[in-house]
């Protein structure tokens, strides 16, 4: 359920995850949204701090004390340690400032659902490709390649985006987390791309990753 | 040359004693002359009247050689030398001092017993040579007394009346508008320093507020910007999805693209400095620079790879550092992308950190920066740069929150940036 007043903001996100077959529930403010929550389980709640009838906190209030495991991902504009720590306190997962790349949010939910889905192993599998979350490890055809922590936190960007144009800039700043603010050349991501697509033909996989004009980088299932 | 206003003050107290002094030491010489010799005259005068009244009636003819040999001063010589008193300088040989001195001498003609004489008194200005150079040297003693008392009195009093301006020009000198304290200043009895301080103190209270208020303005701007641009860079998203875009348009999303991603980027750093200024990152802890700029290594390392550059570290010892560790994080992230982004094809990082100090020089543009404009917002040596503009500023506010010593200099062909700690 996505939990957010700004109601362009909403809709692109709610057809970017509908797009990779979320169901996503949309309220604009927390009297829906709590209402809702008592009604139904979410596997995950996007929630927006500054709604126009109080505090998103508030909700996550409600979740404590109803009990409910949902995971939850705040998406504020609000970028404070007090508001993240408030946040983390009162039960939330993930901390997303805004503005945000889909992308971005995306993988992040495919993570979060992931991990509260998680029954003894924790993996990603595409095809032939298969990458084991626990021991960092990526197998093409059952025989394991060596890539760093980076290439893969790469590839489950891509994958998790699959059949995605992703651009330079939303790569970069996945990859470079709390830098990215600093970063105004997006030149690495170039060198990257082009390891993690050597690693993977050298294993044995297919290409699947294309560069697509002007734009940026596709993970292309064919 | 800056004098203070001491200084001043008592350099004309000075000039004008002086002067004084000079003028009225002559003057005062001659008239003490004056004097000495009228009295000299009324002296010589005396003894004339004295001799007249008491001595010439009972005084013989053979008695005169007598008188001049009991007399040194007042002989009785024969004949008439002058026909009436004249009183005039003269110059005697002294035997007992074996030199020439100088004397007053009256002459007027008298007659013992019929017979012509001349009286002749004299008396010795010798002493009034002393009394002369008594005057000089307590002319002397006076300048010096007087100077050295105006002197000591001027400074007390202006020490004293100038006490509560001095303290308001130390609260002004330690006053910075980015802190939230006021100066409070002294209520004192002398109205134009309270007129001074209310004064200031309004200046102050109105500077304050309208910085508070571009300050505030900047950050809700930055705020309110942030919702928009959620906005547009998540239409950007969906757009770049679209698989019915030809090369033209796909060519304008990625340019679209690129520059929501710098006016986002703009925008963070623009609320990062508002918010470092407001103290935001107040709470401080002990932080290994060493291990800091380690732990970032190989992030830059990847950073640097486009341009072949060399990243070279010269740890001498670890520098444990009070900061915030954010901070901390920021400041050496835009050194080191500062390093990286201004420097050529196939240069050179230097990492250096050593007694007190943190060092990042890199290879560049083979000129030295203008070091005035370095600092300030918005200031580009290249505008066609893709930078933001603020990392360096962003960098200097660090230093200055933190009482940091940040300079540039450019030396053996390198940009250095140095930070003392």
């Amino acid at each position: 359920m996505l939990i957010e007043d700004e109601a362009e903001l909403a809709m692109s996100i709610q057809s970017y995850l509908m797009d990779k077959d979320f169901v996503c529930e949309w309220a604009n403010n927390t009297k829906d949204a709590i209402a809702k929550i008592s009604i139904y389980d979410y596997d995950c709640i996007l929630l927006d701090l500054m709604l126009q009838d109080g505090n998103g906190f508030d909700v996550l209030k409600e979740l404590k004390y109803q009990q409910k495991s949902e995971g939850v991902i705040i998406i504020s504009a609000k970028e404070t340690l007090e508001t993240r720590l408030e946040g983390f306190n009162l039960g939330a997962d993930d901390y997303l400032t805004k503005p945000f790349h889909l992308s971005e949010l995306l993988v992040r939910v495919q993570a979060l659902i992931r991990r509260k889905n998680f029954k003894g192993s924790n993996v990603v599998a595409f095809h032939e490709i298969y990458v084991d979350l626990l021991s960092k490890t990526v197998k093409v055809n059952n025989s394991v390649i060596d890539c760093t922590k980076k290439e893969i936190d790469l590839l489950l960007y891509l994958i998790g985006n699959e059949n995605r144009v992703l651009s330079k800039s939303a790569i970069a700043e996945h990859l470079s987390g709390d830098m990215a603010d600093m970063l105004d050349n997006h030149d690495f991501v170039y060198a990257h791309i082009k390891n993690l697509k050597k690693k993977l033909s050298d294993g044995g996989s297919r290409d699947y990753i294309k560069s697509v004009y002007g734009l940026g980088y596709k993970w292309k299932n064919e | 040359m800056n004098k203070k206003l001491l200084h001043k003050t008592s350099r004309a107290y000075l000039l004008y004693s002086v002067l004084i002094l000079m003028i009225s030491a002559p003057i005062f010489y001659y008239a003490t002359q004056r004097l000495y010799i009228n009295e000299a005259d009324d002296t010589l005068l005396l003894h004339k009247n004295e001799f007249l009244q008491y001595s010439i009636s009972s005084l013989k003819q053979k008695d005169i050689p007598t008188w001049n040999s009991f007399n040194r001063n007042v002989k009785i010589d024969s004949g008439h030398k002058v026909v009436r008193d004249s009183v005039f300088f003269s110059n005697y040989y002294d035997t007992l001092d074996a030199e020439t001195e100088p004397y007053r001498e009256l002459n007027f003609p008298i007659s013992i017993q019929g017979k012509p004489y001349t009286y002749s008194d004299r008396i010795n200005l010798v002493e009034s040579e002393d009394l002369l150079k008594s005057i000089a040297f307590l002319f002397l003693a006076v300048i010096v007394i007087l100077l050295l008392g105006l002197f000591l009195i001027t400074k007390k009093l202006s020490q004293d009346l100038w006490k509560p301006f001095y303290k308001t020009l130390e609260l002004m000198e330690s006053f910075e508008i980015d802190k939230t304290r006021q100066p409070a200043f002294y209520k004192t009895d002398i109205e134009e320093f309270n007129r001074l301080n209310d004064s200031i103190e309004k200046l102050i209270d109105k500077n304050t507020t309208i910085y508070k208020s571009q300050q505030e303005f900047i950050e809700n701007a930055a705020h309110e910007l942030q919702t928009p641009l959620a906005v547009f860079q998540a239409k950007i998203d969906t757009l770049m999805q679209r698989t019915d875009v030809t090369m033209e348009q796909s060519e304008i999303l990625g340019a679209l693209n690129e520059n929501v991603f710098r006016l986002n980027r703009l925008n963070k750093n623009l609320l990062l400095l508002s918010k470092i200024e407001h103290d935001s990152y107040s709470d401080q802890q002990i932080i290994s620079l060493t291990s800091s700029v380690q732990k970032n290594l190989e992030f830059f390392t990847e950073q640097a790879k486009p341009k072949n550059l060399m990243i070279t570290t010269d740890f001498k010892e670890d520098l444990l550092i009070k900061s915030n560790p954010v901070l901390a994080e920021i400041l050496i992230g835009n050194l080191f992308l500062n390093a990286i982004k201004h420097n050529i094809e196939g240069g050179q990082v230097v990492i250096a950190i050593k007694e007190n100090k943190m060092m990042f020089s890199n290879s560049g543009p083979s000129r030295p920066l203008n070091p005035d404009k370095l600092f300030t917002r918005f200031s580009k040596t290249n505008a066609s740069e893709q930078g933001t503009g603020l990392g360096l500023s962003i960098i200097k506010k660090i230093a200055d929150i933190n009482h940091w010593n940040l300079s540039y200099y450019y030396q053996n062909n390198l940009h250095c940036f140095d930070i003392s700690f």
